[in-house]
């Protein structure tokens, strides 16, 4: 980076190009000293420094280099504290180390405003880097020894830049792939068009035409996955956000917290990353409020004061699992029980199974601002994570226990643009669920059968509740002479969707369904059949909620359900389930 | 609002079709395509009006009935029965919208002297949606302002523009109670 100072080029082109890359570096640098800031600050002892004050000094160079006097300046500053730190002259401590992150924040900040052509320090800078000058030089008892760049000339970089031009190499490679695989793919389209047009005089049979057809197929699979994986993005930058934000937000309680990550590599597609984001903090934030306790709390309890969060990541069955485990005080049971029934949950919240009272943590209405901080379980907006991942095509599940911690672990798609969609036909309208959502299917045995819009069925024993496409959609047309069960696996068991027919699975493209039908309730988007009609994407969580809706409304028979505008968005009052689940008994 | 907005002098052309033995016509302009009726997805829990979704082309596209808006009878699905795909603006953003017609008639071409104003009442459709009345020899054209029409608002308005409380599902009825021209012959799929 240093080497860029001589290439100061005339051409604005090229500056945009160096600007560009300083950009990434610097916020690469600083993040990366942010890192180490907090792992410095839980264990002092390991030899973290030199790693900080070698990103400090090299984001120095690359500001001094393109003249961002601001940046250098500084940057400047808090090598001073660092170094200070480094030679031992001073300790490590947590003041310190919150005084190095706030110089973090401003030195991306400044870096951001050089790039923007802002190169001045502000008066809060100014007093900060004061500050920071000021706190190194607090001790000459060893006279500030001019600092020794001998090991800090020999920045680390090329080994970085190394990493970062390997992911671009990567992407080129695939980008070439793609290209070939079009290619390929073109020829073979071809083949198949010179093969259509001559079919006729040439006498080829049905065969010969399959027989071309599987040479594309695997072609354009290929093609497929390779586009696909375009899209997909490591979890690791996001992870990483939050090692501050935990940090942070433990000290605004006077708590102590740690995040650990694990599996950082995990990918997938971006737009399943950006919609993690908000329920990831919500489920940080409550661990921190409600799991994770005060220090004295967990000394008393023989804990480590320092409360341990970890983050985790991994693939699972054409899925990523990402998981939150505290080892703060778990969700105390009985309060759940109160709570419940004192917003009128359940009727006898001492009869449900453990995991089942767990899940009311999910339901709306659990908690309410006003009661937020007394109650030590969790449940603060809970209900929004799992309605947010349930947008996803994804499931929550919690498991606690007391004393010794919660984890969450959410289950979410790698992708939203295709599923493994299992197709289901009712009248001549065909539905869509996710594969693996389906447990099994069965057929509607003779004396269930009737146009009411639910009803239960038995599954070895077990209640089956489950709901009829055709009222529930208001389809109308005669009951067919066969109806079938899809059986749902369901966060509170399962359900069944009773349908005409089992049409069977298959890779599907999914696409939203426009404006119009934003809101919709049950739908969550189209996909193109093969006999080019379209199909609908079900969200059955939401179909289930509202029945459960339903089934609780006072003196409302159940057939209520057959007119269409029962689906309308709900109009009806924000009130809490009556009943949970007639799933769960 | 009500008068003909034609630019001054300048002839435009408009595209007619028939909704339950009545002419109406949008401005050409608008309209993209005309295909042909095919087997509608139905989204469960919408307005009657708004029908569901058809594949145009790999693309999903909404499929609006204007007559269950205008409060018309039910007719059935004919072999002239068709879409036409016209372009309408939702929120700033432009989508493209089929329009269920029982027979696209033709392209016309209306001066500013070929317009009425329409009458204050006696129209099925509301003055707002209406850009006037075409003159073709004795006959009325209603001419659609489909900005209006078709906005979302409008759209997902519970109860078309003539009526009180409309029984729950004109449109299967619509679909079903076929008993004229041979419904099988739009089996197109």
């Amino acid at each position: 980076m240093t080497g860029l100072g001589g290439m100061t080029s005339e051409t604005a082109g090229e500056w945009e190009k160096v600007l560009v890359i300083f950009a990434a570096e610097a916020e690469r640098l600083v993040s990366s000293m942010e890192e180490g800031l907090i792992a410095l600050e839980v264990s002092p002892a390991d030899d973290l420094l030199p790693g900080i004050l070698r990103g400090a000094h090299t984001l120095k160079g690359a500001a001094g280099s393109l003249g961002f006097q601001a940046v250098t300046d500084y940057t400047h500053g808090v090598e001073d504290l660092l170094q200070a730190l480094l030679d031992q002259r001073l300790t490590v401590n947590e003041e310190r180390v919150s005084l190095l992150l706030a110089a973090v924040d401003h030195l991306r900040d400044l870096s951001q405003a050089s790039l923007a052509g802002v190169d001045s320090l502000g008066a809060v800078h100014k007093a900060h880097l004061a500050l920071l000058k000021s706190t190194a030089s607090a001790h000459p008892s060893v006279k500030a020894a001019p600092a020794a760049p001998a090991p800090l000339s020999l920045p680390r970089l090329p080994e970085a830049r190394g990493a970062t031009r390997g992911r671009s190499r990567m992407d080129l490679e695939r980008l070439d792939r793609i290209v070939t695989l079009t290619a390929e793919l073109s020829v073979a389209r071809g083949r198949m068009t010179q093969f259509l047009t001559r079919a006729e005089g040439s006498g080829a049979s049905w065969e010969d035409a399959l027989a071309q057809q599987r040479e594309m197929d695997p072609l354009f699979e290929e093609l497929q996955e390779e586009v696909m994986k375009v899209r997909m993005v490591p979890v690791g930058p996001l992870f990483r956000q939050h090692l501050r934000t935990v940090r942070d937000l433990a000290r605004s309680q006077q708590k102590l917290a740690l995040l650990e990550l694990e599996g950082e590599d995990a990918t997938l597609d971006t737009a399943v990353l950006d919609a993690l984001r908000d329920p990831l903090l919500h489920l940080l934030r409550n661990a921190l409020d409600h799991g994770i306790e005060s220090p004295d709390e967990r000394r008393a309890a023989g804990k480590d004061p320092r409360g341990h969060l970890r983050l985790k990541a991994y693939h699972d069955a054409g899925s990523v699992v990402v998981e939150l485990a505290d080892d703060g005080r778990g969700i105390q049971r009985e309060r759940v029980r109160e709570r419940a029934r004192e917003r009128g949950l359940v009727a006898a919240p001492e009869r449900l199974r453990d995991d089942e009272l767990l899940r009311l943590i999910f339901e709306p209405g659990f908690t309410t601002a006003a009661t937020v901080t007394e109650l030590s379980g969790r449940g603060v907006g809970m209900d929004v994570v799992r309605r947010d991942i349930e947008a996803l095509r994804g499931s929550v599940s919690v498991q606690s226990q007391e004393g010794k911690g919660t984890t969450l672990t959410l289950r979410l798609p790698l992708t939203l643009a295709v599923i493994q969609g299992f197709a289901m036909g009712v009248g001549d309208q065909v539905y869509v669920v996710p594969i693996q959502g389906v447990q099994e299917c069965m057929e509607v045995p003779a004396d269930e059968r009737s146009s009411s819009a639910s009803g239960v069925l038995s599954l070895r024993g077990q209640p089956l509740p489950y709901l009829r496409l055709r009222q529930v959609f208001g389809l109308g047309g005669e009951l067919p002479a066969r109806e079938n069960v899809v059986v749902l696996k369901h966060p509170d068991g399962v359900i069944g969707l009773a349908v005409d027919e089992l049409q069977g699975e298959g890779q599907r493209v999914i696409r939203p369904l426009g404006k119009l039908f934003q809101g919709v309730p049950g739908i969550s988007g189209s996909t193109i059949l093969g006999d080019g009609r379209v199909g609908l994407l079900l969200d059955t969580p939401t179909l289930v909620r509202r029945a459960i809706l339903r089934a609780g409304e006072p003196g409302e028979p159940a057939d209520a359900s057959s007119s269409p505008q029962d689906l309308l968005p709900p109009s009806d009052a924000p009130r809490a389930l009556s009943r949970p689940s007639p799933l769960s008994e | 609002m009500n008068n003909p907005n034609e630019p001054g002098g300048a002839r435009s052309s408009y595209l007619s079709f028939m909704l339950a033995d009545e002419q109406y016509a949008v401005g050409l302009l608008q309209v993209r395509e005309i295909i042909e009726y095919r087997p509608v997805t139905r989204v469960p829990g919408m307005p009657a009006a708004v029908q569901g979704v058809i594949n145009l082309r790999g693309s999903v596209v909404p499929v609006v009935d204007l007559a269950v808006k205008f409060g018309l009878p039910p007719r059935p699905i004919t072999r002239w029965s068709c879409f036409v795909i016209v372009e309408a603006t939702f929120d700033g953003q432009q989508t493209v919208l089929g329009l269920l017609a029982d027979t696209v008639r033709e392209v016309l071409e209306l001066g500013p002297g070929d317009i009425e104003p329409p009458p204050a009442f006696g129209t099925r459709v509301r003055l707002e949606f209406l850009r006037g009345m075409g003159r073709q020899e004795d006959a009325f054209i209603l001419l659609l302002d489909l900005d209006r029409l078709l906005s979302l608002d409008e759209l997902l308005r519970l109860t078309s523009a003539a009526d009180e409380v409309t029984a729950p599902m004109p449109a299967p009825a619509s679909a079903q109670s076929s008993g004229a021209a041979l419904p099988e012959a739009q089996g197109n799929g």
